[in-house]
């Protein structure tokens, strides 16, 4: 073949990409079909597994011009992460438009509930725990662990800053496991309480409407408390609040429409193709990649644990019982969450209806999991001096 | 013990704890907020 080429040197142009070709390659394209098999056929999560599949298999063909980093010559998925990720772009983008869809009524009437959120953090810390015993770096392992904030955004984020070589794996895993809520807490829960705990009823008596002053100033205090605890956080608790604000308003519909509609759709679009386009096979197929993936379902069930551990914790001085199930919807994973725990609810009791609190809950998942996050972008730095 | 896991246990020590002290004072906040600014009666205009 290499007579061939040396005799006729356009064939080289012709065959790079049969010959550049490896196995590596064609597991690649496998585990991008599997993404879009999940995305398409399962409904997983598919604004964002349909492009991620899509971006690796256009990173895993030889000399792929998608991904081509030589000066002069860059690909559009190697710009879009220079433009979008490793500025941390677009997952602050993507925080405006969750912020204006979120709608924080139910956590402003139950504030208590966010200490279920913060419990349901656990997982975070346990799993980055883990990771250091399987040898992974103190920021690679911290990294790891925040795939159990449920929570895409936050995942890259921390990864962009310091896990870089992961953040294709760690976004995979991450938006992957909260597609899988469904199939990851029921057992867990079934696991962790009893029959008779998962039919307690929760009344609604003390719930009283939320004036629209409560719901404007609600957003900047959140950024204001949190940014003082931790102020590399502002970023993104800021540009969170920063949609909600844009909602609660009442002045800007046009803005807060278009922060939930056209803004959510493009950078989901652009942030989906450009997390594909990183997982080029020689980073993608390696040991430390298949056990990230085992850590990220790790820290969806510690998470679980954590928050319903907790609530059968405080059941123990409280009361007024709570059905310890709402405490595992205090991951981030919006509305999924709440939704599994009150047909979980349903199916113990077909007249226990928690749904309201369920997703109370998972409200204050959203803005613990980002504060979380923060926690963890401040801690990484001041522990490695 | 490896250092990378001593870090990552202090991390844990340091962050849970401040995580629900920060929460605690969300909750007080929040309910400060809610009280001082509350929903107008039924069959009375919302204040803005």
């Amino acid at each position: 073949m290499e007579v061939l080429i040396q005799q006729y040197p356009w064939l080289d142009e012709l065959l790079m990409g049969f010959l550049g070709l490896s196995w590596k390659h064609v597991v690649m394209w496998a585990i991008s079909a599997v993404l879009i098999y999940l995305a398409v056929i399962k409904d997983y999560e598919p604004a964002l597994l349909l492009p991620i599949g899509f971006g690796a298999i256009l990173a895993n063909i030889p000399h792929s011009s998608a991904v081509s980093k030589i000066v002069g010559e860059e690909g559009f998925l190697w710009v879009l992460y220079q433009g979008g990720i490793a500025n941390e772009l677009f997952p602050v983008l993507i925080f405006v438009a969750i912020g204006a869809m979120c709608d924080f009524t139910p956590l402003i009437q139950r504030p208590s509930v966010m200490l279920f959120a913060a419990a349901a953090q656990f997982g975070i810390f346990a799993t980055a725990v883990m990771a250091t015993f399987l040898g992974f770096s103190f920021e690679h392992a911290a990294s790891i662990g925040i795939i159990g904030a449920a929570d895409g955004p936050t995942t890259i984020y921390v990864a962009s800053r310091y896990a870089v070589e992961l953040l294709g794996p760690l976004s995979v895993a991450a938006y992957s496991y909260m597609s899988l809520v469904p199939v990851i807490q029921p057992p867990v829960i079934y696991a962790i309480t009893t029959s008779e705990e998962r039919k307690i009823k929760m009344g609604y008596e003390d719930q009283e409407p939320v004036s629209r002053t409560t719901k404007f100033l609600f957003p900047v205090m959140i950024v204001l408390i949190a940014g003082m605890v931790a102020p590399i956080s502002v970023a993104l608790i800021g540009s969170l609040m920063f949609g909600n604000i844009l909602k609660e308003s009442g002045v800007v519909e046009n803005l807060s429409n278009a922060a939930q509609g056209e803004l959510a759709n493009l950078v989901t679009l652009l942030l989906g193709i450009t997390i594909g386009g990183t997982m080029a096979a020689e980073r993608f197929l390696t040991v430390e990649v298949g056990l990230i993936m085992a850590l990220g379902a790790v820290a969806f069930v510690f998470d679980t644990v954590g928050g319903v551990m907790f609530a059968k914790l405080m059941n123990l001085f409280s009361a007024k019982k709570i059905n310890p199930m709402i405490g595992a919807c205090g991951i981030s994973a919006f509305p999924m969450s709440g939704r599994v725990i009150a047909k979980m609810a349903l199916k113990e009791d077909p007249s226990n209806f928690i749904i309201q609190h369920a997703i109370g809950v998972n409200v204050a998942g959203q803005v613990a999991s980002v504060v979380a996050g923060g926690l963890v972008l401040a801690l990484i730095p001041a522990l490695l001096k | 013990m490896q250092e990378t896991t001593i870090k990552a246990l202090t991390m844990m020590g340091v962050a849970l704890p401040t995580m629900f002290g920060v929460i605690l004072v969300f909750i007080f906040a929040t309910k400060a907020l809610h009280k001082a600014f509350p929903a107008p009666a039924e069959g009375e205009e919302d204040e803005d």
